[in-house]
């Protein structure tokens, strides 16, 4: 993983923010697409409408005028002039008579709201103003100039662009809504998706499962995400038997299950110091089987697997649960025994070691035997203060329990007994 | 008359004398001025006017008479041919022709004293004539339009009642534009 990708850099968005920006944009170029496409149009039409007005109001007043131009009576004209224009969207009336004199001008003052923009706005909606002769008799008397308003232009524009902004600033409204409804849709899974991702990151854990999502790609891509979940958790517990198998076969003996000499050492050597610290005493028990080496040549290897077994289900029994009992190899098996409080203790643990090993063993093969054990024993610190020196003295011990008479064997050798009694 | 005290008063006096001097060129001017406007107005009243087709022959075109002293009269007798249905030459008659009723559409009503107008006017009711006076008092008398004639504005009167007995019809436009009279 880069850096980049670990640390975003400042300009990266949400997906909230880029969905309402993205709903926001759309609906902001639809809305101003169809909404000033539809003023330009309403414009247009509006504009034809009312240069045809301007024509009609014209011709009313040539009309109405005519008699009043034809005598020259300015009053009258004007009078008529007010009479059809005032209601009108009409800016300027100016009539001309046959001499080229002005006998009307009229301008209209109630166009109160922005006049100057009305005028801009009525001379680049309407170019030119109308000019119509005033026809009397098949002549002409004079002529009618009128110059619309635009005030109905200038309120429909004002109408239009008001409504175009109600209608954005509600767009965004809606937008806003709708991507808090797609976020729903989509976010919603997306964080699932990232906690459980999470989750099983730093913490190892791989009992959350992503739920479910109403999206179809989102729903699978969650699917999947919890088949992989699946997997790899099914890999790594494998994996974990694997290890503990693995870990345990290189501890332990595979034929009695008991632990091996490495495993003892590392405890051994454990304990040593755990006692030496607390000032305590722990003892290393060393047992050889005495006849072994006879039943497996009499009654073959099966039967002194056989020998072996029982024993080491027997050697279990009269340990205590802390005591560490561990295969040394071929006959010999060890026992740390930490911690024991007095020599009395080992003394009678070995005897009921020996009592225990006594019973005759019944072999698969239907024969029965009896085997005795060699035991030495080895405390610390009396005896030595190493592990080597204690697996020393223990191995020493053992053969001289095994070299002395039989009627000695019974009992178990000591090192520095008389130290340890007194 | 009284004699002027005042110092002031004479020297008024001069001064509207040396004014007086003065007037003749300047009316001049102002008649000039006012028979052109004359002249537009019956024009424009002859032109907004209907003759219904009994009684008198149309036939060459429209008759306009004058009859009276008139002042402004001139330009109108001169130029004749007020509109395109006209007869060319306008007619000067006597106030007591008999050839009005006859011939005549429409009759342009010189100063003429009360007795003659009134004559005139009854003589002419229902012939289908037109009549316009220079007198702006002559509609209590009986004529149809009398006009006000100031520098510079013509304007005229309407004697409705008049109008509707002559049988002429007149554009309403027209009737509106006058000042309308009560009848005597």
């Amino acid at each position: 993983m880069t850096s980049q990708q670990e640390h975003p850099s400042a300009r990266a968005r949400t997906l909230n923010s880029v969905l309402r920006r993205t709903h926001f944009k759309v609906a902001l170029i639809a809305l101003a697409l169809a909404g000033l496409s539809l003023t330009l149009v309403g414009l247009l039409a509006l504009r034809a409408y009312s240069s045809h007005n301007l024509l009609l109001v014209a011709r009313s007043i040539s009309y109405t005028a005519e008699a009043a131009v034809v005598f020259r009576d300015a009053e009258a004209a004007i009078e008529s002039v007010r009479l059809i224009a005032e209601p009108e969207e009409v800016a300027s009336v100016r009539i001309i008579d046959r001499q080229g004199e002005e006998l009307v001008n009229w301008e209209n003052m109630q166009s109160g709201l922005l006049p100057k923009v009305e005028r801009l706005i009525s001379r680049i909606l309407q170019p030119s103003p109308v000019i119509m002769p005033i026809m009397h008799d098949d002549a002409s008397v004079g002529q009618l100039e009128l110059v619309g308003s635009g005030k109905g232009l200038l309120s429909f524009l004002i109408n239009g662009l008001l409504l175009l902004g109600a209608c954005l600033l509600l767009s965004a409204v809606g937008a806003s809504r709708l991507s808090r409804s797609v976020i729903q849709g989509i976010a919603q899974p997306l964080r699932n998706l990232a906690k459980v991702a999470h989750s099983v990151r730093y913490h190892g854990t791989f009992d959350h499962r992503v739920p479910p999502a109403d999206i179809v790609e989102l729903n699978e891509l969650g699917k999947d995400f919890n088949d992989l979940l699946d997997e790899v958790e099914a890999w790594r517990a494998h994996l974990h038997e694997e290890n503990a198998v693995l870990s345990h076969r290189a501890s332990h003996d595979s034929l009695t299950g008991l632990a091996n000499r490495e495993f003892l050492r590392t405890r051994l050597n454990r304990e040593i110091r755990g006692a030496d610290e607390q000032g305590q005493r722990l003892a290393l028990m060393y047992m050889d089987c005495d006849r072994f080496k006879y039943i497996n040549d009499t009654f073959g290897h099966g039967a002194g697997d056989d020998v072996l077994k029982t024993l080491a289900t027997r050697l279990h029994g009269q340990l205590r649960k802390n005591d560490l009992l561990a295969r040394m190899g071929g006959d010999e098996f060890a026992a740390v025994i930490s911690p024991y409080y007095q020599i009395e203790d080992l003394h009678e643990i070995a005897c009921n070691i020996q009592e225990a090993a006594a019973i005759p063993i019944k072999l698969t093969n239907g024969h029965i035997v009896a085997v005795s054990l060699s035991i030495g024993i080895a405390v610390f610190p009396d005896d030595a203060q190493t592990m080597d020196g204690l697996l020393e003295v223990a191995d020493a011990m053992m053969y001289r329990a095994k070299r002395s008479s039989s009627d000695e064997r019974r009992a178990a050798h000591f090192a520095n007994m008389d130290a340890i009694t007194e | 008359m009284r004699c002027f005290r005042h110092p002031l008063a004479a020297v008024l006096m001069a001064v509207l004398l040396v004014g007086g001097l003065a007037m003749p060129a300047a009316h001049a001017a102002n008649v000039t001025l006012r028979m052109a406007a004359v002249t537009e107005v019956v024009a424009g009243i002859l032109s907004y006017a209907r003759w219904p087709d009994s009684g008198k022959a149309t036939a060459g075109g429209l008759q306009l008479c004058v009859v009276g002293p008139t002042e402004y009269a001139d330009a109108l007798l001169q130029s004749g041919n007020p509109a395109s249905r006209w007869r060319d030459d306008v007619k000067r008659l006597a106030v007591d022709d008999y050839e009005i009723t006859a011939g005549c559409h429409a009759l342009y009503v010189g100063v003429i004293d009360d007795q003659e107008s009134q004559q005139l006017f009854s003589r002419i009711q229902g012939s289908h004539i037109l009549s316009i006076s220079e007198r702006n008092d002559s509609c209590a008398m009986g004529s149809m339009f009398c006009l006000n004639i100031e520098d510079g504005l013509v304007t005229f009167d309407v004697n409705l009642d008049a109008v509707a007995r002559s049988g002429v019809k007149v554009h309403l436009h027209v009737l509106k534009l006058g000042r309308r009279t009560s009848r005597p």
